[in-house]
């Protein structure tokens, strides 16, 4: 057990099989904040919005109903649960499904609030990680292909040819278009909007904390230390 | 490519050749359906026109052309399904919001008085579910199922109320949880691989047929609520 990745020490792996999910001290952490956070979502009740009429005094409330509640609260769940197995997999194409599944997830949180806006926004974000599935996989396939394995633990031996460069730029576009980063924020943005705020949060934290997670995996790809 | 280093002897020159083709098909396809989505003003053609970019997914997983390959393509269509379910139910959603009007979830046409529906059902329904246990795992799933769903439509044309199906999607449950054990006996306790196995294949026997038989269930729900 004396694999380093990135200068931590491993402090252990579970195998399961084929699947071997691994510990090392900042995965660990990012895991254990990821269930945190979901806990705390858990138990927490939506905040209430207040639309306030210009020059009038008809504000209103937006509440989020019984209903809507429940099933957000679920999908938030998984949201939270999915991005914690996304930080301490040890295999490439687990990390794909997980970053997929948070990306379905996001549309099912927003998808039923009752603003046209915000429904077309998520729309939109559907569609864009939609089209990032195929550098996503295509990536991690391409990655496959050239280094016979899918586990971290052995590609953090292999030397870096060509086209494991070229699989993990396009894994990382597929990462950035399935959680909303930076070129495709816009749409993300506006789906905050909507009342129902700590489940909303997920949202954000789950992406900040995948693309943390994919950064380590494309240096542990490609080795540039 | 860098590729041929880890390919076995036994696989022949032409196979491995044909990866750098493939990796090509699987791009320009994804090229050509964003092209196609830029060009589109209309949210449904979009939505569809996806689908393209998905195909070229399948075919860049697929050209690795390993078991593994095998293995990886089936959650990869998975998740291309459920992620064009969602974003069509969001845009499904959002266009009843904007009309003010609401649509059934399974339109159903309201005269399937056929004549097979009142006489047969029973029996059909007995060898569709005693043929899909022989046959067990996943296709003996989708034809007791079959058998199910057509028991519970035609039930329902001749008035019946059925109200038992609601247990039925609990047992659909726990027999999927039988499967998942299965599963995690087959990667912590090997040696019980048969135990394993038979768990696997009927547990997805059990839920596969109530699965289909649930769209029985949805059926009746959008039936009464008129």
């Amino acid at each position: 057990m004396d694999i380093i990745i990135l200068g931590q020490q491993l402090m252990g792996y579970i195998p399961l099989g084929d699947i071997v999910l691994y510990l090392a001290p900042v995965n660990l952490f990012m895991f254990a904040s990821a269930l945190a956070f979901t806990t705390l979502i858990a138990i927490s009740r939506t905040e209430t919005q207040v639309e306030a009429g210009v020059g009038t005094l008809k504000d209103q409330e937006v509440k989020v109903d019984k209903d809507e509640f429940k099933i957000r609260r679920f999908l938030a769940i998984v949201c939270g649960l999915a991005t914690a197995g996304a930080m301490i997999t040890g295999d490439l194409f687990n990390f794909t499904l997980f970053v997929c599944l948070i990306g379905i997830v996001n549309i099912g949180i927003v998808a039923a609030v009752k603003q046209i806006d915000v429904l077309d926004a998520a729309f939109q974000y559907g569609l864009v990680a939609m089209i990032a599935i195929l550098p996503l996989f295509g990536g991690a396939a391409m990655i496959l292909a050239s280094t016979g394995t899918i586990s971290l633990l052995e590609i953090a031996h292999i030397p870096t040819t060509f086209m494991m460069i070229f699989g993990s730029l396009l894994l990382f576009l597929g990462v950035a278009g399935e959680t909303g980063v930076a070129p495709f924020y816009a749409t993300k943005a506006e789906m905050f909007r909507t009342p129902g705020s700590p489940f909303l949060l997920i949202i954000h934290l789950s992406s900040l904390l995948v693309i943390i997670r994919v950064i380590e995996i494309l240096l542990i790809i490609n080795k540039p230390f | 490519m860098s590729a041929s280093v880890l390919v076995p002897t036994v696989v022949s020159p032409i196979v491995v050749s044909l990866y750098v083709p493939a990796i090509f098909t699987g791009l320009i396809v994804g090229l050509i359906g964003l092209m196609a989505i830029a060009y589109q003003k209309d949210d449904l053609n979009a939505l569809i026109l996806t689908d393209i970019v998905g195909m070229g997914m399948l075919i860049l997983v697929a050209a690795v052309g390993t078991d593994l390959a095998e293995a990886l393509i089936l959650p990869g269509l998975v998740v291309e399904l459920a992620e064009i379910l969602a974003i069509s139910e969001i845009l499904m959603s959002r266009e009843m919001r904007k009309k003010g009007e609401t649509a059934e979830l399974i339109p159903l046409p309201t005269s399937m008085d056929m004549e097979v529906m009142t006489t047969a059902p029973t029996f059909l329904a007995i060898i569709l579910i005693v043929y899909g246990a022989f046959l067990s795992g996943f296709t003996g799933g989708a034809v007791a199922g079959g058998g199910i769903l057509f028991y519970i439509i035609s039930r329902r044309m001749r008035g019946v109320p059925s109200d038992t199906w609601e247990g039925i999607a609990g047992v659909s449950g726990i027999a999927w949880c039988l499967w998942l054990v299965g599963f995690l006996v087959f990667f912590v306790f090997p040696q019980y691989w048969l135990l394993a196995l038979f768990l696997a294949a009927f547990g997805v026997f059990i839920k596969v047929a109530f699965k289909a038989g649930l769209i029985g269930v949805i059926g009746r729900e959008e039936f009464n609520k008129k």
